[in-house]
């Protein structure tokens, strides 16, 4: 693990990444405990005011502080999309392994189903899902979830697939080793770091569908401190304050851009040959 | 008469982290018209970096701390850029190793070939054409018209290979450097591309530099020839004078490294006993099914791998196996060892195998192959000592030794220390590779061992010590007979016991 | 390009409508909303309800329910709209078209800019502008559209009033209005895919300028601005007409959002009343369209690909 992170360190996209994600974990962690408000306090003499000693972000329409909703609201936006692209990836994995040792015509159908599938693009799969579930930061979830598997299924299958061509493996076969060593020794260690690579860099995407679900009203509702939610909120009062859109604006693009750097530093810190 | 390319005293360093890499030094080198010089290397030897030096086209961390290389007089070292656009290609050609690569897949033959005659020899599009033409139909190309509208894809590596030389001779240079221009060729083609070389070189006297890393090919074709080794030349002379006597050390194992027919490593003879090994008729089909072609009731496209194979292997035999690629050696060597299903009897020592599942623990145990790729054939998520206690771990150890002491014995065996059991397989260069790629078929004493084109990937001399690495391992305790799939006659014949 | 080739891609292309026909009618069906009960309204009496569902054919088992509504929409016929009434085909059509246009401008856009900024990038490798370039194509891919949108109208609509912020003028009444209302939602939409293109093509283009073939053409003396647009670039645009089919996935996603924050009455538009008003012909039409649409795009994607890469033998 330290290794791992001496290796991220070395390009500027694994330096800057794992610092801006590293300060989100904190962030969502500690976020409750250090907010110096209620994320629901209400503040009737306090509307629409900009930053300040009082409030370091300024207030919204309600006078709530929004450096404290953003604090909360971390957990809801990011971990929201953690957790469902965790279950994309389980989900997808399992799928797309199993398709690749099966192979054949099974494979084969499985893959083109799978490619229909994703012609349904996410954004669109997921509004369907919420529209026929209801509007709830659950739904939201599941709906990225099953809208980001088929994706995760191809990619797995098509990294099991290379790995499964590699000498090393057909060594292995050629050694007589069992098909359960095969699997867990010489595949999936490989197997493994192209996937972690590809699931950090779709929570970025997953932040940024769950903050437009919440955004378009069928996410998270208020007064939940989602930060789509808050964006959405603040459209009516634009001219009355900027800060209520630009912070949670600027907080969405933070974590997408964090994981995406991220993921692309992964990308080259576990990659063996270097 | 002075000479067309003269280097003199030239040095060339690379800048990296930990400080300057001196690439060459002090070389030293002539060409004259209508010469050939031979230019004789092994990977690392700098003779790439000689020629990037040679066209101008260094990196960017390259630096020249001195020295001078002069085209017919003129010095090249420290030219302006804008001047080096009259010079490439006009008054030096190069020849690339390989064609599938150096020729763009987007751009017809043609075109990638009138191009530089519009640019150097000043043609019209139709002159061009007719020009071009003509020179194909000069390389030995018929039907010159066709070819030009051809894409790269379209022809063979041959074909693709004389359009290159076509290419490099039609603006007629004062220099053309060929590097390595044979090496991605089989055999026969290589041969053929190599006559045309020099049938070309002796109409045109054009100066040449054949760079290469086979010593004994540069010799059929080069008047001189110098040798590079860790950036300098520790040779240069007369071919047949530098085969006959070598004075430096390294030129003396370069020329012994040189498979020649007649001189054999091996020296006994099999004995009469009944083979180890029978193959009786093993085919191998591929080939795969598709819907639209069952649909559309077009016969099923299937590959032959190997058809109705038979051969015996006896004990203590080294059997060479010897064929083009796509001829199915590869195939055969999967066929042994369950990666490929096969039709045919296989009777390894007195048991039938007809099939995959037939392959026992026994079995296994027993037949065992190296690949051609260190690269890939071995994980590179695992330790060097995971890696060689695999086959210990799964069939035991004969000898009943513990565990760590097996492996160190292993290393021992391919001529590596102790210490390598801790590495990781990017950490170890190709030769190192594999040998761990034959201490790991070797580790359990198996009586048959497959190697399938273990050397081509490897310098010279590092394949002559592991080939002998492989005729030392044969006479191991335990017995260990070795069948090698090669496209090299010279390498089999310094080894087959069969012809 | 064979026609076995060609029979394959149409054969899959079809299997692929099919399935998303499947999927836009098996995820809204499991609504629990009654249909028969969102036209009546809450005033409707058991029976009223129960004529109505029979004639409406909702206690019909699924499948048959599926192959009645998978017959209209190959008729063209989408049915009927819970919330207005009116026949859902003519009002999605109408919209699509000017979705279409957005999509339509937005693609151009992103081309005449993505294109040239990728090159630049690659051809200034490490230097000042490849890393501006390429900071500005991660943000460009961090920010959801939304934000964009928001932050677009701020400055332009509202602080500079350079243009208006909302609404849309069809271009038949008057075409310079018209236009002056597609330029903020063109531009939005247009962000995220000049990062994604722009970093493709630099990408591409930066592996091309590697290869062996790029050195062998520099190394035949043949002039830089040759090398790159007779040489290089007809092998790095390749590839990049796969992220194009592929980057109409975000486009329509991006539409969705961006004609809700403009009020343009697209497809997107249409979509998103729908689903607040549970309507179901309508949410089944928007979807199965803009689906429909993703495929096509893919297919006319592949098509082109195999024309003009000479390499693969499609048989």
């Amino acid at each position: 693990m330290a290794d791992l992170l001496r290796r991220l360190l070395r390009t500027p996209q694994g330096a800057i990444g794992v610092t801006i994600v590293i300060c989100i974990a904190l962030l969502v962690a500690l976020g409750p405990l250090l907010a110096p408000y209620s994320p629901e306090g209400l503040a009737p003499l306090n509307l629409y005011k900009p930053p300040s000693a009082a409030f370091w972000l300024g207030t919204d329409q309600y006078g709530r502080d929004i450096f404290s909703r953003l604090l909360h609201g971390a957990r809801a936006t990011v971990v929201m999309a953690i957790l469902a692209t965790s279950f994309g990836t389980l989900a997808g994995a399992l799928i797309g392994t199993s398709s690749a040792f099966i192979g054949g015509r099974v494979d084969e159908a499985v893959m083109r189903t799978i490619d229909a599938i994703m012609a349904v693009p996410t954004l669109l799969m997921a509004l369907l899902i919420v529209s026929t579930l209801g509007k709830s930061s659950t739904n939201a979830v599941l709906a990225i979830a099953i809208a980001s598997t088929p994706g995760m299924a191809r990619i797995t299958r098509s990294v099991a697939l290379a790995v499964r061509k590699q000498d090393y493996v057909r060594a292995a076969i050629a050694r007589g080793e069992r098909a359960s060593f095969i699997i867990w020794r010489e595949m999936l260690p490989n197997v493994i770091a192209p996937i972690v690579v590809e699931w950090t860099i779709r929570i970025a995407f997953a932040v940024m569908v769950f903050a437009t679900l919440s955004f378009l009203g069928l996410g998270a509702q208020p007064p939940a401190p989602e930060w789509g939610l808050m964006v959405a909120e603040a459209r009516k009062f634009m001219h009355l304050s900027p800060w209520m859109i630009l912070w949670p604006s600027l907080a969405i693009a933070t974590v997408a851009i964090g994981f995406n750097l991220l993921g692309d530093g992964l990308r080259d810190a576990l990659n063996p040959r270097t | 008469m002075s000479p067309v390319l003269a280097i003199r005293d030239y040095t060339l360093d690379y800048l990296t982290q930990g400080g300057a890499v001196r690439a060459l030094d002090a070389i030293d080198l002539d060409i004259a018209t209508g010469e050939i010089l031979g230019l004789v290397g092994e990977s690392g030897s700098g003779k790439t970096s000689l020629a990037w030096a040679i066209l101008r086209y260094l990196a960017s961390n390259a630096r020249e701390p001195k020295g001078s290389i002069q085209l017919a007089g003129e010095e090249l070292v420290g030219m302006p850029v804008s001047r080096l656009g009259a010079i490439r290609g006009k008054r030096i050609g190069i020849v690339f190793q390989d064609p599938s690569t150096s020729l763009n897949p987007t751009l017809t033959l043609g075109t990638q070939l009138t191009e530089v005659l519009q640019r150097h020899r000043g043609l019209d599009a139709k002159a061009a054409e007719e020009a071009g033409a003509a020179m194909l139909a000069r390389v030995g190309l018929h039907d010159p018209r066709a070819m030009m509208k051809r894409y790269p894809h379209e022809a063979s590596g041959g074909e693709k290979q004389r359009v290159v030389i076509a290419t490099a001779f039609a603006c007629r240079p004062e220099l053309i450097v060929f590097d390595e221009p044979t090496t991605a060729l089989d055999v026969i083609t290589a041969r053929q591309i190599l006559d045309l070389f020099a049938e070309l070189q002796a109409q045109t006297r054009i100066a040449s530099l054949y760079i290469s890393h086979d010593l004994a090919l540069v010799s059929r074709v080069a008047s001189r020839v110098a040798l590079l080794h860790k950036g300098r030349i520790v040779e240069q002379g007369d071919v047949r004078d530098v085969f006959a006597r070598p004075r430096d050390s390294y030129t003396r194992r370069l020329v012994d490294a040189v498979p020649r027919a007649g001189s054999r490593l091996v020296h006994t003879q099999p004995s009469a006993e009944t083979p180890m090994l029978e193959l009786r008729g093993i085919t191998v089909r591929y080939g795969r099914r598709s819907l639209i072609a069952d649909l559309l009731r077009r016969p099923r496209a299937e590959t032959i791998g190997s058809r109705d194979v038979s051969l015996d292997v006896k004990p203590g035999e080294i059997m060479g196996i010897v064929g083009e690629s796509g001829s199915g050696k590869s195939t055969l060597a999967r066929a042994l060892t369950g990666l490929a299903a096969f039709e045919g009897e296989i009777r390894f020592l007195g048991r039938s195998v007809t099939s995959i599942r037939d392959m026992d623990d026994a079995y296994r145990r027993d037949v065992q192959i190296v690949f051609q790729n260190p690269d890939s054939s071995l994980n590179p998520r695992h330790r060097v000592r995971e890696i060689l206690s695999r086959p210990l771990l799964l069939h035991g150890d004969p000898a009943g030794r513990p565990l760590d002491q097996a492996i160190g014995e292993s290393l021992r065996e391919v001529q590596l220390g102790a210490e390598y059991a801790d590495r990781y397989p990017h950490q170890l260069s190709g030769g190192e590779k594999q040998r761990i790629a034959i201490a790991r078929a070797f580790a359990s004493r198996p009586k048959l061992v497959i190697c399938d084109e273990v050397t081509p990937s490897l310098d010279v001399s590092v394949q002559a010590a592991i080939i002998q690495l492989l005729v030392d391992l044969r006479g191991a305790p335990a017995r260990a007979r070795c069948s090698s799939a090669t496209t090299s006659p010279s390498c089999a014949r310094s080894r087959t016991a069969s012809p | 390009m064979s026609l076995a080739y060609l029979l394959r891609r149409i054969g899959l292309t079809a299997y692929t409508l099919l399935v998303v026909s499947l999927i836009v009618f098996g995820v809204t069906q499991i609504l629990p909303a009654d249909a028969a009960a969102v036209l009546l309204g809450e005033a409707a009496t058991p029976d009223q309800l129960a004529a109505l569902r029979i004639r409406l054919g909702l206690n019909d088992p699924l499948w048959t329910q599926y192959l009645r509504w998978l017959g209209g929409v190959l008729r063209g016929d989408f049915g009927t709209s819970m919330r207005t009434g009116q026949p859902v085909a003519a009002t999605m059509l109408e919209a699509l078209g000017r979705s279409l246009l957005l999509a339509a401008l937005s693609i151009t856009l992103m081309l005449l800019v993505a294109v040239p900024l990728g090159i630049l990038a690659a051809t200034r490798r490490g230097r000042a502008s490849d890393v501006a370039i390429g900071i500005l194509s991660y943000v460009g891919v961090s920010v959801p559209e939304f934000v964009t949108a928001t932050i677009v109208l701020l400055v332009l609509a509202d602080w500079l009033q350079l243009l208006p912020a909302t609404g849309y003028v069809p271009l038949t009444e008057n075409l310079a209005q018209g236009l002056k209302h597609l330029v903020l939602p063109t531009l939005t939409v247009s962000v995220i895919l000049v990062a994604h293109v722009a970093r493709m093509v630099r990408s591409e283009l930066v592996d091309v300028l590697h290869t062996d073939y790029i050195r062998a053409a520099r190394l035949k003396g043949l002039p830089e601005r040759r090398v790159l647009f007779t040489h290089a670039l007809r092998n790095a645009l390749l590839p990049t007409i796969t992220i194009v089919a592929l980057d109409v996935g975000y486009l329509l996603g991006g539409i969705i959002v961006v004609e809700e924050i403009f009020a343009i009455p697209g497809i997107g538009r249409q979509l998103i009343v729908a689903i607040q008003a549970r309507d179901l012909p309508m949410i089944q039409a928007g979807a199965l369209i803009m689906a429909t649409t993703y495929s096509l795009a893919n297919f006319a994607a592949d098509m082109t690909y195999a024309a003009l890469d000479k390499r693969i033998q499609y048989g």
